[in-house]
């Protein structure tokens, strides 16, 4: 029978590439007069595979970051930094009461089956996401209360202004597909992008592939493939061999492994990635906002940012990539001392509590939790599930005291307005500055009535933030364009490109 | 022979229908389902009960299980709750990656291990013997997982002789990149498996060096080294081949951890990716697919054995 000791193995590793980055004789240093090789192919190492493409029901960012910009295109875009940008529309207006949107839709543009995008796609690609609820984000278009087409002109009111509109169309509501497409969603993509996707080898990679008739500027490179390596260590060996041009969800803590020879780069990009350890209030010990932030002032967050090896401490529910970001570090300052009194008032000494953790996060912060909150009396036992089981276990039937989870996505403070969430968060307070920012039709105004929300939601310790992640991403020295910025939610690669040699 | 054969078939059938029961049931004891990391973190109940609902899996369980064999006695392995995509082709496609790397992964670890372990047999009590014998052991507790790695920096990084993971996009239509691919992993799990054997060929060996026929021929004249070459061996490549039959399952196991490792895409990584996405009638259908496999070669095992082992038969 074979054995398997993962521990001893990661120990022995460590040791073995240490004496690689001893051993490795220095590459040449990268030319910068380097040529783009427009028929070059870039493989870039991806950690989460999605299950299928049918980016209409099936969840996960990896279908996001594979498919939108890249593949599937809405009206407008988002920047890696966050910013709205036009895409099959070439303009936008808002109106002045923010019920009336119009955009300008460009001519020329095809699927990538050669049938020419129409305004009548449009309308039927957003009305469509609007009436079929089982298709994710549909609830983020049920304001709208019509869409339609004049000439170029697609004109989409609301029955009430929404400040997070035009974002929304930026995501998966708001992609344009063909009507009355036959393509099988599930394994093919029909859309408008710079690619278009040539195959998917199930467990292995999907390769994308320039089309030719895009409406834009080309793509920089032919062929682009995702390679799926969820294992941190078969990714650093694959790039260290040369077989992958970029690595993304790298670790930082390996930085100095990969760029040894000189042929990597690593970038540290910011991210909406928010370490939430949800605390579930709903009865028991947690109900006591003391004991919640005892828990608080018991973690040493920066000890934790130290030990991720890159990102920063967030104190509140809103990473600083998004509007309504305010520095809440007073609330819950580290302060064992203070975590103990609160413990000893509340008369929660010698508490016990559960940490549900999916598997494909690690122990690091685990450890330091256990840690931290051992220091000031509380025993946590950390138990670790697959990600089917936290969905069921946490996220559907909300069976847990405490939960860390990476939640990834951009702007979506929304869930702190929703006690049906798992957080359990019920604040009418809450809710009703978070509709007020909905219904404002001033930018500043909108983050502001966020930021306001923001607090009241971390001074009401509903849960621990431990940290904003970053995005860690190796870059080969042959490669350019590569995004960096929040690249685990959207990864658009239309710019990047690969110099010969 | 023939009742003997029969016996055992019927054995092998009831043996596939109660793995066929305990595949299935232990899968629904898994906490979690499909539709709801279809739906993912977001959803809606109503979303998540509406994929349920199309999937087929509000159904009651023994229906779903009824369902599940008439299609098995058909010849239809059934689909994937996920992509949609058939199990049997699935499982065809992830063949050409895994049954190659476990047949060479067997020879390697014979070649090696057969000569060595003979040799280590002969030399009992001298110090090469005890060299290879310690070796063995040394080799056989060597996790699978590190003697990966290790391979890996010396002939990937280093050297960058062969690829450190994953698999052809073409496939085998370049068999010499396919078998380029195979051969860390190969080695890898051909270098645990086979100190096993190794130890095992030293113990059979040293079994048929005290047998009488051996005695008796060296008394002819032989030495004791071809007294066992000509009569001990054939006895001990019985064993042999029984063990082997054995470390088929073995093998299987190494795959799904080599496969990981490797990024290769083979049945072993399949099943690990569908059992993290709860894809239930597609693991149940590559986990009866492997089982069978495993039974099958251990009848055919006996089988073989049955035939060629006089002894075995005049029991009867």
């Amino acid at each position: 029978m074979l054995r398997r000791t993962p521990l001893a193995a990661a120990v022995l590793m460590a040791g073995a590439l240490a004496l690689t980055a001893c051993t490795s004789e220095p590459s040449p240093a990268p030319s910068t007069s380097a040529v783009a090789d427009p028929n070059a192919s870039v493989t870039v190492r991806m950690v989460a595979e999605p299950g299928n493409l049918d980016i209409r029901e099936t969840a996960g960012a990896a279908l996001d970051q594979l498919l939108i910009d890249n593949v599937y295109q809405g009206l407008v875009s988002r920047t890696p930094e966050q910013d709205i940008t036009p895409a099959l529309a070439s303009d936008y207006e808002v109106s002045e009461d923010g019920l009336t949107y119009t955009f300008t839709l460009r001519e020329g543009v095809v699927f990538h089956d050669g049938q020419p995008l129409t305004p009548q796609d449009v309308v039927w690609s957003l009305t469509q996401v609007r009436d079929n609820p089982s298709y994710r984000d549909a609830q983020r278009l049920a304001g709208v209360t019509s869409v339609t087409a004049d000439g170029q002109t697609i004109t989409v009111t609301l029955s009430q202004p929404d400040s997070s509109f035009l974002w929304n169309l930026t995501g998966r509501a708001g992609l344009v597909l063909k009507e009355g497409d036959a393509t099988d969603r599930k394994t093919a993509a029909n859309g408008t992008g710079p690619f278009t996707l040539s195959s998917w080898r199930q467990g292995d990679n999907v390769t994308l592939q320039r089309f030719d008739g895009y409406w834009g500027d080309p793509a920089g490179v032919a062929e682009v493939v995702f390679a799926y390596i969820p294992d941190t260590q078969a990714a650093l060996n694959a790039a260290l061999a040369g077989e992958v041009d970029v690595v993304t969800g790298f670790d930082a803590n390996l930085s100095e492994q990969i760029e040894a020879n000189g042929d990597f780069a690593v970038e540290v990009g910011a991210s909406t990635d928010k370490a939430t350890l949800a605390m579930n209030a709903s009865d028991g010990p947690l109900s006591d906002v003391r004991v919640r932030q005892a828990i608080r002032q018991a973690i040493d967050h920066d000890a934790i940012v130290e030990a991720i090896g890159v990102g920063q401490t967030q104190y509140g529910p809103i990473p600083e990539l998004d509007p309504g970001y305010e520095d809440l570090s007073d609330v819950a300052p580290h302060d064992p001392d203070a975590a103990r009194e609160l413990l000893a008032e509340a008369d929660a000494e010698d508490l016990e509590l559960t940490l549900t953790v999916p598997d494909f996060y690690g122990t690091t912060v685990s450890q330091i939790l256990v840690s931290n909150l051992h220091d000031v009396g509380v025993t946590l036992e950390v138990e670790v599930v697959e990600f089917s089981a936290w969905l069921n276990d946490v996220y559907v039937n909300r069976d847990y005291d405490l939960s860390f989870v990476l939640h990834t996505e951009a702007r979506d403070f929304e869930n702190w307005a929703d006690p049906e969430y798992y957080f359990g968060y019920d604040n009418p307070e809450v809710q009703e500055l978070f509709a007020q920012s909905l219904a404002a039709t001033d930018e500043d105004e909108a983050a502001e009535l966020l930021a306001e929300a923001a607090r009241i939601v971390s001074e009401d310790h509903a849960a621990d933030w431990l940290y904003n992640g970053a995005s860690v991403v190796a870059v080969g020295d042959s490669i350019a364009g590569m995004p960096t910025v929040n690249v685990n939610e959207r990864l658009n690669l239309a710019e990047i490109t690969k110099s010969e040699g | 022979m023939i009742r003997y054969a029969l016996t055992r078939l019927v054995l092998l059938l009831v043996g596939l229908v109660v793995a066929s029961v305990l595949i299935f049931a232990t899968l629904r004891v898994l906490p979690g389902d499909i539709a709801q990391m279809i739906a993912g973190v977001g959803s809606t109940p109503e979303q998540v009960e509406a994929i349920r609902s199309r999937l087929g899996l509000d159904r009651a369980l023994p229906l779903q299980y009824l369902d599940w064999m008439s299609g098995v006695l058909r010849g239809d392995l059934g689909t994937s709750l996920l992509t949609g995509s058939s199990v049997a082709a699935e499982l065809a496609q992830k063949a050409q990656v895994t049954v190659p790397l476990g047949l060479l992964a067997m020879v390697i670890a014979l070649v090696f291990s057969v000569p060595l372990g003979v040799a280590s047999a002969l030399r009992r009590g001298r110090a090469d013997g005890t060299l290879i014998t310690v070796g063995a052991q040394a080799l056989a507790a060597v996790p699978v997982v590190w003697a990966g790695m290790m391979l890996v920096v010396v002939f990937a990084v280093w050297l960058g002789w062969l690829p450190a993971q994953g698999f052809p996009r073409a496939g085998w239509a370049d068999p010499a990149a396919a078998l380029r691919a195979l051969l860390l992993p190969a080695i890898t799990i051909g270098i645990v498996e086979g100190a096993m054997l190794l130890r095992f060929v030293r113990s059979a060996t040293l079994q048929a060096v005290g047998q009488d026929y051996v005695r008796a021929a060296a008394a002819k004249g032989l030495t004791r080294t071809q007294a066992l070459l000509r009569h001990g061996l054939p006895n001990v490549g019985l064993s042999v081949i029984t063990v082997l039959g054995l470390q088929v399952a073995g093998i299987i196991v190494g795959a799904v951890v080599i496969e990981q490792l490797f990024s290769l895409p083979g049945i072993g990584r399949m099943l690990v990716v569908d059992v993290g996405q709860r894809d239930l009638p597609k693991v149940q259908g590559e986990l009866l697919v492997l089982t069978g496999f495993v039974l099958v070669v251990g009848f055919a095992v006996d089988l073989f054995h049955r035939m060629i082992d006089p002894r075995q038969r005049e029991a009867q």
